[in-house]
């Protein structure tokens, strides 16, 4: 069995991916997407710890993860949808009508 | 005497139950008849549902379900849910928000086309507080907070041609879905060191001892930050100011009465339950000491929010920064819990649940009014306020209440909340997170006070036009006020339920 902390520097390392790919994409759609990879992170771990501990509680919760994600995602879509239409861009740096 | 009938153990959990129902009958509502919306029935549905919902988790509390005089807390479904006092308080606290803000909403949604939409996004996020509250496993505490943070980024974005809803609601989404993804993985990480979602379990894991302390701590650390997303506090405060102030107007008193509350009832009993403070602190020899952690955040999200509050030309969004500052005392809850507080412990968290039920009247009414002076069409800073006391005495005069609560002057609600909790943090040997509340409670009067000063003293520039007088704004500001003036007398048996119902938790 592949030990434990591999899945943990796994993991760690696509979460740090998403991270960077947040703080240096503007666009929208790939900022959705780096969030994706770092609930994805999340469900590698369930899953590792899942085997290892010996139950499904984990696996069984990153079902859920993923549905949620997909929620999220349709909320998300439909929030850059409106963005679009009224500031007939995606680039999430544009939309300033308030100052901070 | 003897129950002629015992309800079944499930039906401790009516009154999200009686939530969800109302929000699917709001969408059968709107199915029936996609054509014409009947505004005066989807609000009165949706009012119903909250002041039902309200209604039972008020009588479960006055009856004592769930706590020690009838057995104690009832958990159910594999002990991923537990009804207790905490959580019918909160659920009282959510409900109460909801009503009002369907209520207001029944004005303020007046010429908006989805009106089912709306009325039904608001109730299915109040479901998810309220199941927020219940949650006594970490996959229900995620699940329950993307069920009320869902409707909520729909909600703030609900004005789809005003840009500054839409840009609200991206910012909000955007650092939502962060702190969501930054959430699951805290919890993956406390699975890893745990093996178990369930809080008691987790903490019975963790009594065992582990090798992986610094995971332990990672996790802990994100965990809290998904958490102080939700209750608007630093680090993770800078989406409240923009999606307030972009918001509608009732969304913004939805999201910063009842969406924080929700936050902190899951806050609460996740830290207190899953990494009790004795616990953590010998698990890591000290490093996971997230009792210090959340003293730092209170300091610094109080003093943040109040001095940015200070320099705000605009109403809504001083509302805003001012709920950041709320925010901050209401963190004083955990942060003066001690190793060995014993009793104090519960007394400062509940002095803590019950500032944020005042806080659920007084800062729900202050948005409405807002809402009310946005509908009236005057403008949003505090210029536009002059002289609308002599147009609309009783709701100034109600606008006034808050205010000088939300300062934490004497005779309101909001007083008595601030000094139980700063007496219950002295209580607890931390003198210095009560005085640096009373630093900035005396600051916040600053700038509540020009509200009231704009609206009783200054003579308007120019000639105020006051159209309509909306009823349904004029109830929800009328029955908050109310409830803000009452709770200077019955204070008592609000602080006094919170503490008995916080001291369960230890």
């Amino acid at each position: 069995m592949v030990p434990p902390q591999y899945y943990l520097l796994l993991s760690a390392a696509v979460f740090c991916i998403g991270v960077f790919g947040l703080l240096t994409r503007r666009n929208a759609l790939l900022f959705l997407m780096s969030v994706e990879l770092m609930l994805n992170a999340a469900n590698i771990n369930l899953v590792a710890f899942s085997l290892y501990w010996g139950n499904v509680t984990g696996q069984t919760f990153t079902l859920f993860t993923l549905a949620l994600a997909a929620a999220e995602v349709a909320v998300g879509i439909g929030i850059i949808l409106v963005l679009y239409r009224n500031f007939d861009d995606v680039d999430v740096t544009n939309a300033t009508t308030m100052r901070w | 005497m003897t129950p002629l009938q015992t309800l079944p153990e499930w039906a401790a959990t009516a009154p999200a139950i009686v939530l969800a129902l109302t929000g699917l009958a709001l969408l059968l509502i709107d199915t029936i008849d996609p054509d014409s919306t009947n505004n005066g029935l989807l609000a009165g549905t949706a009012t119903l549902g909250a002041l039902a919902a309200g209604g039972i988790a008020g009588w479960f509390l006055i009856g004592g379900t769930g706590m020690e005089s009838t057995g104690g807390a009832i958990s159910l479904y594999g002990d991923a849910l537990v009804v207790d006092g905490m959580s019918l308080f909160f659920t009282l606290i959510f409900t109460s928000v909801a009503a009002m803000v369907t209520v207001a909403s029944y004005d303020y949604l007046a010429d908006e086309p989805h009106q089912g939409e709306f009325y039904s996004l608001v109730i299915f996020a109040t479901t998810g507080m309220t199941l927020m509250g219940m949650s006594n496993s970490l996959a229900t505490v995620f699940i329950s907070l993307e069920l009320a943070s869902l409707p909520s980024y729909a909600l703030v974005a609900f004005l789809k041609k005003d840009r500054g809803s839409i840009e609200a609601g991206l910012k909000y989404f955007l650092i939502g879905a962060l702190s969501s993804a930054v959430f699951a993985f805290g919890i993956s990480l406390v699975f890893a060191v745990t093996g178990s979602l369930v809080l008691p379990e987790v903490a019975a894991s963790l009594a065992e001892g582990t090798e992986l302390v610094g995971v332990l701590g990672l996790g802990v650390l994100m965990i809290a930050g998904g958490f102080a997303f939700k209750t608007a506090s630093v680090p993770f405060h800078f989406w409240a100011p923009e999606a307030y102030e972009g918001a509608p107007a009732p969304v913004s008193a939805f999201l910063s009465s009842a969406s924080k509350a929700a936050g902190f009832a899951v806050a609460f009993r996740v830290f207190t339950v899953a990494f009790p403070l004795e616990t953590v602190t010998a698990v890591g020899g000290g490093s996971v000491d997230w009792s210090l952690l959340f003293a730092v955040l209170a300091v610094v999200t109080m003093t943040l929010g109040n001095f940015a509050a200070a320099t705000q030309n605009n109403v809504k969004r001083m509302l805003a920064y001012s709920s950041i500052g709320h925010a901050g005392y209401a963190l004083i809850g955990l942060a003066a819990i001690t190793t060995d507080g014993g009793a104090a412990n519960g007394d400062v968290l509940g002095a803590s649940m019950a500032h944020l039920f005042v806080y659920g009247f007084m800062n729900t009414g202050a948005f409405l009014f807002i809402a009310m002076v946005e509908k009236w069409g005057l403008g949003r800073t505090f210029e536009d306020y002059n002289g609308i006391a002599s147009k609309a005495p009783i709701a100034a005069s109600a606008m006034t209440v808050f205010m000088f609560s939300l300062a934490g002057l004497p005779p309101f609600g909001g007083f008595f909340s601030k000094y139980a909790l700063f007496e219950s943090a002295i209580g607890s040997g931390f003198w210095w997170l009560a005085a640096v509340g009373a630093v900035n409670s005396a600051l916040s009067l600053f700038y509540y006070s020009r509200v009231v000063k704009a609206m009783w003293i200054e003579e308007p520039s120019k000639p105020l036009e006051i159209g309509s007088q909306p009823v349904g704004l004029y109830v929800a500001i009328i029955f908050a006020a109310v409830g803000t003036v009452l709770l200077l007398p019955g204070f008592q048996p609000v602080i006094e339920t919170a503490q008995t119902v916080a001291a369960a938790l230890f």
